[in-house]
């Protein structure tokens, strides 16, 4: 099957960087918490404040960033709407719990229950927009944004859709902090701070509009042996009609903590020892669907023909003399990798 | 589209263990909605439609250690799992599996496991932190790690319309030539976040549930997982094995109105219907029987009912729900209703919606008579979910 070539028209976000904004390309805000909250936008300048009132965090800034690029891209409605999230609303899933549990089964109100499930923000986007399209939600831990957006692919490849919403988005609470920090997930010493993660983009199969960049290919595997990875990445790279020598750089998801940095170096010295790696974690924090985050930057880098010289990962005294492509690179504890291609059109 | 074989299903839920318990409990209608026996709720004055073995049992059949860290939705869901791969004769532990994608559909994952530590963290250990911090990929992880390495693994999560969407990913990833063989389907335990959760939407039946009856006062909730394995032509023929039967299209569609709620025209249901149908090249006349969502709620069989006849006009075929035999499955219901129209294709019968009596004002006239009067080759069934995530799916008889 020939592939198409998808391009992401638009890409918006809400985190611990000022939201709907660049600016963190110029002027990243920094942090030495151990968990930070997003930086919310004016919520009342795209919702009514009625309606402000009646949602949970995540579904605001899903709705905010989701609005933001169908109004920049002037596409009402999608033929898609496709969120990853890797514990959906979890404010209201904990409010609910920990009221249940505390009080009993007998004091029981709807408000958070009717808000608590993976897939509220996926249809609320749907809701607000009217849009009856295709709308699905993955949540699969650290990989459920790239399984959002391989579903977008696939379904672009198959021509069943041309335009597609996708967002990864996770909020974080304080007890469900510690619960990670206890394990171990987050909050270790020299890790980056947790953060809070709300990003929608615009893929498009369309390239008659401006656009940020092209997604030219996404692979997802479990358990692969090096050699397999190395086959994935070969084959992705050959299928986006480039070479191993045209991917411009590397962008991983290291932070700080060596159980999970370790993968992605050994991935990156096997097989790219000679490439610039990039990071985005530091400036965006942790959570299960900041990959999303990742991919929005390196959309960005690469509209700009620049890589603010924070992000180069200083492991390795090499930088972008061109910025052609950018591999995006995720794992979840080793077992199951991502790779997703991006690339100038 | 080009049709997609089905050759390996598993089922367990309230009506049995198994597809040959389950076919028994279709055919005799007899429910598995009952008195509660092991969610430890104070509800009990709410059926609903548990799976008949204790956690502890799960495990022994399974022959696995007794860890508090399984979940009750991966033990379920294991036990169908188990069933599918062997029909479908694929080897677990085996270079084969690595080629297999295994895509699994739940909402409320750990939640049980959660609820049991819950308020207890401060004095718990780190086992205790690591049960509480399920998510929904735990799950599915959990299932599949039994059988062995798959080629990948993913966790759709639409509440109660998740499975169908499941399978439509894997078949999605058949058509684009990235799969030859797909394991797709849905697990859900009961717990007591969300039998208490659709409890304060005042939708629970406080008796058994009646689909499209006049009188119907709301859903039971139910518990189980399905899975079906799907294959191409190609690998069909070089495996040697024989096709139960064929999906043949399937819809997605939003309904876009409310997030708890189905708008009264029902028109993210009538897009689904019309998209299985498009996609599968059919009219609503080739189809001899809807297996509907018709979870038993005034809203939902309202809704529905305008949708089906807004399809299917004068060549309504019959229709019926099952969940007044299994309960709402939530997530699982998807794919344990496809693995129902399964056996309904094989052994040729129409799966009864009992409890049924008074007719609805507009409303569909459920199927009450087993017996087809025409050969059913074509199936369609609905699952729809929280904020309108709407699906359907056609399914068709195998001809050896």
């Amino acid at each position: 099957m020939e592939k198409k070539r998808l391009y992401i028209q638009a890409a918006e976000q809400v985190s611990i960087q000022q939201p709907l904004s660049e600016q963190w390309m110029e002027d990243p805000v920094c942090y030495q918490d151990t968990f930070v909250r997003a930086i919310n936008p004016s919520f009342r300048d795209y919702i009514p404040a009625n309606e402000v009132r009646r949602m949970g965090n995540i579904m605001k800034r899903a709705l905010v960033t989701g609005l933001k690029v169908l109004n920049d891209t002037g596409i009402a409605h999608p033929d898609a709407i496709i969120t990853g999230t890797g514990m959906g609303c979890m404010d209201y899933t904990v409010r609910f719990l920990d009221t249940l549990v505390e009080n009993g089964e007998q004091t029981l109100s709807p408000t958070y229950f009717m808000q608590s499930t993976h897939n509220t923000v996926s249809s609320a986007l749907a809701i607000y927009t009217k849009t009856h399209g295709y709308n699905v939600t993955y949540s699969h831990g650290g990989l459920s944004f790239e399984q959002a957006l391989f579903d977008a692919w696939m379904q672009m490849q198959l021509g069943t859709i041309s335009t597609a919403l996708v967002g990864g988005h996770d909020e974080m609470v304080e007890s469900h902090f510690e619960l990670l920090q206890k394990t171990g997930y987050i909050g270790v010493e020299g890790m980056v701070p947790c953060g809070e993660v709300a990003m929608s983009m615009l893929l498009n199969s369309d390239n008659s509009q401006d656009c940020l960049c092209e997604l030219a290919g996404i692979s997802i595997c479990h358990k692969p042996t090096m050699d397999g990875l190395k086959r994935q990445v070969e084959r992705l790279v050959h299928e986006a009609g480039m070479t191993m020598g045209d991917v411009s750089a590397v962008m991983t998801g290291v932070n700080g903590k060596a159980a999970n940095d370790d993968y992605y170096m050994s991935v990156a010295d096997t097989l790219f020892p000679n490439v610039p790696l990039l990071r985005y974690k530091h400036i965006f924090g942790e959570n299960y669907t900041v990959s999303a985050l990742g991919m929005y930057a390196a959309a960005h880098c690469l509209k700009r023909n620049a890589v603010p010289p924070f992000m180069y990962d200083t492991s390795r005294s090499l930088s972008c003399d061109t910025l052609r492509s950018i591999l995006i690179l995720s794992h979840t504890e080793g077992k199951e990798y991502a790779l997703m291609l991006l690339k100038r059109p | 589209m080009e049709p997609i074989y089905i050759t390996g299903a598993g089922i367990v839920s309230a009506i049995g263990i198994g597809k040959t318990e389950t076919l028994a409990s279709l055919l005799a209608a007899r429910t598995g909605v009952r008195e509660m026996k092991y969610l430890p709720s104070c509800h009990r004055e709410l059926p609903v439609g548990e799976v008949q073995l204790s956690n502890a049992e799960m495990m022994r059949t399974l022959g696995v250690d007794n860890d508090p860290r399984y979940t009750r939705t991966a033990l379920i869901g294991r036990l169908a799992l188990k069933e599918a791969l062997e029909e479908a004769r694929l080897t677990t532990q085996s270079e084969e599996l690595k080629k297999i994608h295994f895509i699994s559909a739940t909402t409320v994952g750990g939640m049980d496991r959660r609820e049991m530590l819950h308020g207890k963290e401060p004095d718990n250990n780190l086992l205790h932190a690591i049960i509480a911090t399920h998510n929904g990929a735990d799950c599915t992880e959990m299932i599949a790690d039994y059988f062995g390495d798959f080629a990948s693994l993913s966790t759709v999560s639409t509440a109660c319309s998740s499975a169908i969407n499941a399978i439509i990913t894997g078949a999605n990833m058949m058509r684009c030539g990235l799969a030859d063989i797909v394991v797709v389907g849905g697990a859900e335990c009961l717990t007591l976040f969300h039998l208490n959760g659709f409890n304060t939407l005042m939708i629970l039946d406080h008796e058994q549930c009646k689909p499209f009856d006049r009188d119907r006062a709301g859903l039971n909730l139910g518990e189980g997982a399905a899975y079906l394995v799907m294959e191409t032509e190609a690998s069909v023929s070089s495996r040697r094995v024989t096709p139960l039967a064929i999906l043949s299209g399937y819809g997605n569609a939003c309904d876009a109105y409310h997030q708890t709620a189905s708008s009264p025209d029902g028109e993210g249901a009538f897009r689904a219907m019309q998209e299985a149908l498009a996609l599968a090249a059919m009219s609503p006349a080739d189809i001899q029987y809807i297996n509907a969502h018709g979870t038993g709620t005034p809203n939902n069989d309202e809704s529905e009912s305008h949708a089906i006849r807004r399809v299917f006009g004068d060549s309504l075929p019959p229709v019926s729900s099952t969940k007044s035999f299994t309960g709402h499955t939530t997530s699982a219901s998807g794919s344990i209703e496809a693995v129902i129209c399964l056996l309904a294709l094989q052994h040729q019968f129409l799966p009864v919606n009992i409890n049924w009596h008074t007719p609805m004002e507009n409303g569909i006239v459920p199927v009450t008579n087993a017996k087809t009067e025409k050969e059913i080759r074509h199936i369609l069934s609905n699952a729809f979910g929280f904020g309108g995530n709407d699906s359907s799916l056609i399914l068709s008889k195998y001809d050896s």
